[in-house]
């Protein structure tokens, strides 16, 4: 406990530093102003900002204090645009539309924003409170790991990636797989070999991260958005006096407490994130009420649900991120890749090495969880007004923010071409329902599982038996079995 | 359809890559029992049969997209090779001037205000990047 305790206390002081203030300020005031667009979502926000963070030169502790407000503070704002335009502002969002709209249109749509940011508030700090507890353990018992146990932690990631993302797992799972593929490109580390370079210069060090994350979120979210371009105006329902009440939230407190911590769990599960957790607790919600609930036509519960859960995740996501080095969510693993570019791997040890960045970021997000309760809750109006920001201007601006970052790294025009063919490839997966997040997930615990697959076989001699010999192993493997089976047999009950 | 064409051509690839790990790819002395290949070998395999399930069991008929759609993409892809081709040698302010206002005039905006929001964009975002936050953008042909 004092250990925690310690821990804050160097977390608040880098975190209370004016300039980290400034930065967490200025990622949750941006993150909610992509929260609330239309169409661009945590993952595309924080992919297109990195390069600039990067550029900037700032310490690594900032650079992620920064990227990681610009992330659940997107979670926050994700529902703005659900409840005033019945379009969602990204993935994690798309359950608020449900009973949030509805609330708006039945004229209720400053008590549906204030009582949504209320329950994204709980969710989020019940969340960092979680991960203040739980990470330093978690990251106590993983220190003890080998090279075998971790191979069997990564099997077991990739099978929860496969088993809860997207709707059909041979998808997800070859978009993993090709994300591993592309992480071998460039010369192998142990033996100065040199793999799929084709004699490319540029390709010896491998591809880019920053070329990749661009590539398939920034520019392949921009064309999606040209294909989507709404020829009609969007029009916004106007935000009322009406306001979150008291009593609203005592009736509320059981759906706010087990979605946070349902929305938690799925965070912390390898690959999935806030659509997952939201659409989890909304069925659940919806389940225990039964005849109580008017769920679908404007339900209290049935919004606080799904923004409790959304902010519970994507702080729950940053748990393994942190402790074990293997993201929680499609934009953890962008994060994970930021820290791997200032050469810090994140993992057991970052909480006794880097105190200043695991304990600075979960301070940050204490912090950065009252900043937007009191951005939102005021300045709601401001963001409504973004909404109806033409996309005509906004869609180009997401080239431009692309080309500035990409750009500013190491001035090289090329790489621009790169990120368009890229973006290109990342449309054409999306348009033939390959989700992209277990893309740059496989691209970022490349290396690494490789790593711990030939270091494990060397401490053998070759002898594969070794993955399996100690019980975490064993123990991992039976949770990827799990979370495999789990979700087949529930699927098979609901249908029976 | 779609999918089958999609996984058909990555099929294609993923064996290129197999057969480069299978009898390519050796390191002349190494320590480790693994060494550079067996990693690409197995990843090879499985994307391999994942592919191949793909190819036998698509989900995904056609990619749904409209013949105007296409177009504007397609146009959307030029104006984006066009933008990076000129990205150093016109400089950032003029270049993302005639992006911001040929793209946002693509996509719905009126000449004018197209041409508004391209040159503030270029001039501030010049401004806002390279001189107050010192990112590395190319000047081109206004050298300040």
């Amino acid at each position: 406990m004092s250990e925690v305790l310690n821990g804050l206390a160097t977390g608040f002081g880098v975190a209370l530093s004016p300039f980290n203030l400034m930065l967490v300020a200025f990622g949750c005031f941006a993150g909610t102003l992509i929260g609330a667009l239309p169409g661009i979502g945590p993952i595309n926000g924080v992919a297109i900002l990195l390069p600039i963070a990067y550029g900037l030169g700032l310490p690594p502790e900032s650079a992620l204090i920064l990227l990681a407000g610009i992330y659940y503070g997107a979670e926050f704002g994700g529902r703005i645009s659900s409840i005033l335009l019945n379009v969602p502002g990204d993935a994690g969002a798309v359950m608020t539309t449900l009973d949030g709209n509805p609330m708006a249109r039945k004229g209720e749509a400053g008590r549906a924003l204030s009582i949504s940011a209320i329950a994204s508030f709980i969710g989020g700090t019940v969340a960092v409170v979680l991960m203040t507890l739980f990470g330093p353990l978690l990251s106590k018992f993983a220190v003890a790991f080998s090279p075998s146990d971790y191979v069997a932690l990564m099997v077991f990631a990739f099978a929860s990636l496969a088993s809860l993302v997207g709707a059909n797992p041979v998808k997800t799972l070859v978009g993993a797989s090709m994300g591993l593929m592309l992480a071998t490109i460039g010369v192998d580390a142990n033996t100065g070999v040199t793999r799929y370079t084709f004699g490319v210069p540029d390709l010896l060090a491998g591809i880019d991260f920053l070329i990749v994350v661009i590539g398939l979120f920034g520019m392949a979210e921009l064309f999606h958005l040209v294909e989507q371009q709404a020829t009609g105006k969007l029009k916004t329902l106007p935000i009322d006096s009406s306001f979150v009440k008291w009593a609203d939230i005592v009736f509320g407190r059981w759906t706010l407490i087990r979605s946070s911590l349902i929305g938690f769990v799925i965070g912390v599960l390898p690959g999935t994130g806030a659509s997952v957790a939201s659409a989890v607790t909304y069925g659940t919600e919806k389940r225990i009420a039964g005849k109580s609930g008017t769920f679908g036509e404007g339900d209290v519960r049935g919004l606080m649900a799904p923004e409790a859960a959304n902010n519970a995740s994507a702080a729950g996501a940053m748990v393994p991120m942190l402790t074990l080095g293997i993201p929680g969510s499609g934009t953890t693993a962008i994060l994970l890749g930021a820290l791997l570019m200032f050469n810090i791997q994140p993992g057991p040890l970052l909480f006794t090495q880097h105190p200043e960045i695991a304990w600075g970021l979960i301070a940050s997000m204490y912090i950065g969880n009252i900043a937007l309760l009191i951005i939102n809750l005021p300045l709601v109006g401001l963001f409504a007004r973004m909404l109806t920001l033409p996309q005509h201007y906004l869609t180009p601006l997401i080239a431009i923010l692309a080309f500035i970052g990409i750009y500013s790294i190491v001035g090289n025009p090329f790489d621009l071409f790169m990120i368009i063919g890229l973006g290109i490839f990342g449309w054409i997966l999306r348009k033939l329902d390959f989700s992209l997040a277990p893309v740059i997930l496989g691209f970022v615990l490349g290396s690494l599982f490789e790593n711990n697959l030939r270091r494990a076989l060397s401490i053998s001699g070759g002898d594969w038996g070794i993955l399996v010999q100690s019980w975490q192993s064993l123990f991992l493997y039976g949770l990827a079995v799990l979370v495999v089976i789990v979700p087949l047999i529930l699927s098979r009950r609901r249908r029976a | 359809m779609a999918d089958r064409i999609f996984a058909g051509v990555m099929l294609l690839v993923t064996l290129a890559y197999g057969w480069l790990a299978f009898f390519a790819i050796s390191a002349p002395f190494q320590y480790d029992p693994l060494g550079p290949e067996t990693w690409p070998q197995i990843l090879s395999i499985v994307t391999a049969l994942c592919f191949a399930v793909i190819l036998l069991r698509p989900d995904t008929d056609s990619m749904q997209v409209a013949r105007p759609t296409w177009i504007r993409l397609s146009l959307t892809v030029v104006l984006l090779l066009g933008y990076a081709e000129l990205y150093e040698r016109l400089g950032f302010i003029i270049a993302t001037a005639l992006f911001g206002t040929l793209a946002s005039r693509m996509l719905g905006a009126t000449w004018l205000k197209g041409f508004l929001f391209g040159a503030v964009i270029g001039v501030a975002g010049y401004l806002l990047c390279a001189e107050l936050l010192e990112l590395n953008l190319p000047s081109g042909l206004l050298t300040f």
